[in-house]
């Protein structure tokens, strides 16, 4: 039945692969990679770098993959994963970017290919368009707790490990965004 | 707006209603069903919540299928590095020759002839035992999915017997045992043929 990998149960493709198996690897990176792509375009805003990032956590995932503990859990395992590389991503690219352009809130917020501008939210036709824009204003901390929760499922303390702060912090910009999108989405209502 | 300020009259905030909605712990958990402001929050931000899981639909939709072209460009860029696992010892007819065989390759012959059995895919594979010892008695233990309505116990039986003539044909491990568990159970669409 090998040629039927695509309907195999994570667990089983996950054991395969942590035991060497290719085949079974690619089948789970064309399970989870439009997910994985989906999270790393919403937290980078860059569509062209986010497959970079989804690499970059694949690569990751095959090399790690034998320490994964609950095989059954791969999916979260490797949102994790690009959750991870698309804040590295981001801090590279502060790295090479004028500190004071990227200070909270401020004129450098993400270029976000994926959202559009804020003046597109007041004939936003969906609730879906006003999301982004509501999103795309918000202040970079807090849009990476959203989308870390909302998009790949991660608990407080998972996030609070992927962005290197305490789960008290995520709370409260977990919070903090979602005052700020529910006032923004005021309008769709 | 019905949410003027982050805290409500009633004491409670916006950030306590967030969290409740991710964990469940609220201090006060029978206010929630009276209190008109914070129902009026928790409405909101269960609002916010759906539009989140549309707006995720909407990005996996665009984000395309695995079986696309990015994703064939991303497997092609990987190089994934092979696990050749611990070396097995081989018999050569001359002493100076070191031959060995890795584990990665007994473990490759077992997913390959488990694969082969009807309704069958190989999970994990463990070969418990030294290895790198000639002679060692090894135990094999095979995760095993199977298709939803093959007869498990007969189907367990054959496979047994196939995998010990192919692990005596392809390697010289000393095979004691090879346990199967059935781990899960895959289910194909009923149209398949």
């Amino acid at each position: 039945m090998r040629d039927q990998l695509d309907l195999v149960p994570d667990a089983i493709l996950a054991g395969r692969a942590a035991d060497g198996d290719t085949a079974a690897f690619e089948a789970l990176a064309r399970r989870y990679g439009p997910h994985m792509r989906a999270c790393a375009r919403r937290l980078t805003g860059q569509y062209a770098d986010a497959d970079d990032v989804v690499q970059e956590a694949l690569v990751q995932a095959w090399k790690q993959l034998e320490s994964l503990r609950d095989p059954a859990a791969v999916k979260g395992w490797l949102l994790r994963l690009t959750g991870s590389r698309s804040i590295d991503y981001l801090r590279r690219r502060r790295n090479h970017t004028s500190l004071s352009a990227l200070e909270e809130g401020g004129a450098g917020r993400e270029p976000a290919a994926a959202a559009p501008g804020p003046e597109s939210s007041a004939v936003a036709a969906s609730g879906t368009e006003a999301l982004k824009a509501a999103l795309s204003l918000l202040p970079e901390e807090q849009r990476r707790c959203w989308v870390l929760k909302e998009f790949n499922g991660q608990s407080y303390e998972q996030i609070a490990q992927t962005l290197n702060i305490s789960p008290a912090s995520v709370r409260g910009r977990l919070a903090r965004a979602r005052i700020t999108l529910v006032r923004e989405m005021e309008g769709w209502r | 707006m019905s949410i003027p300020h982050d805290t409500f009259e009633c004491g409670h905030t916006l950030e306590e209603l967030s969290q409740y909605l991710d964990t469940g712990d609220f201090p006060d958990p029978r206010h929630l069903e009276t209190c008109p402001d914070c129902r009026n929050g928790l409405d909101s931000l269960r609002r916010l919540s759906t539009a989140g899981s549309e707006l995720l639909s909407k990005d996996l939709a665009e984000a395309g299928s695995g079986n696309d072209d990015w994703m064939k460009d991303i497997l092609a860029n990987l190089k994934l590095e092979l696990r050749p696992g611990r070396s097995i010892p081989l018999r050569s007819e001359h002493p100076a020759d070191t031959l060995t065989e890795t584990e990665g390759s007994v473990l490759a012959l077992v997913r390959s002839v488990t694969d082969l059995a009807p309704g069958a895919v190989a999970g994990r594979v463990r070969l418990e035992g030294d290895v790198t010892v000639p002679g060692e008695a090894i135990t094999v233990n095979l995760d095993l999915a199977v298709a939803f309505g093959n007869p498990l116990l007969g189907s367990a039986e054959a496979l047994r017997q196939d995998l010990g003539e192919a692990l005596a044909r392809h390697t010289e491990l000393n095979i004691a045992a090879i346990d199967i568990t059935i781990t899960d159970v895959i289910d194909t669409p009923r149209e398949e043929p």
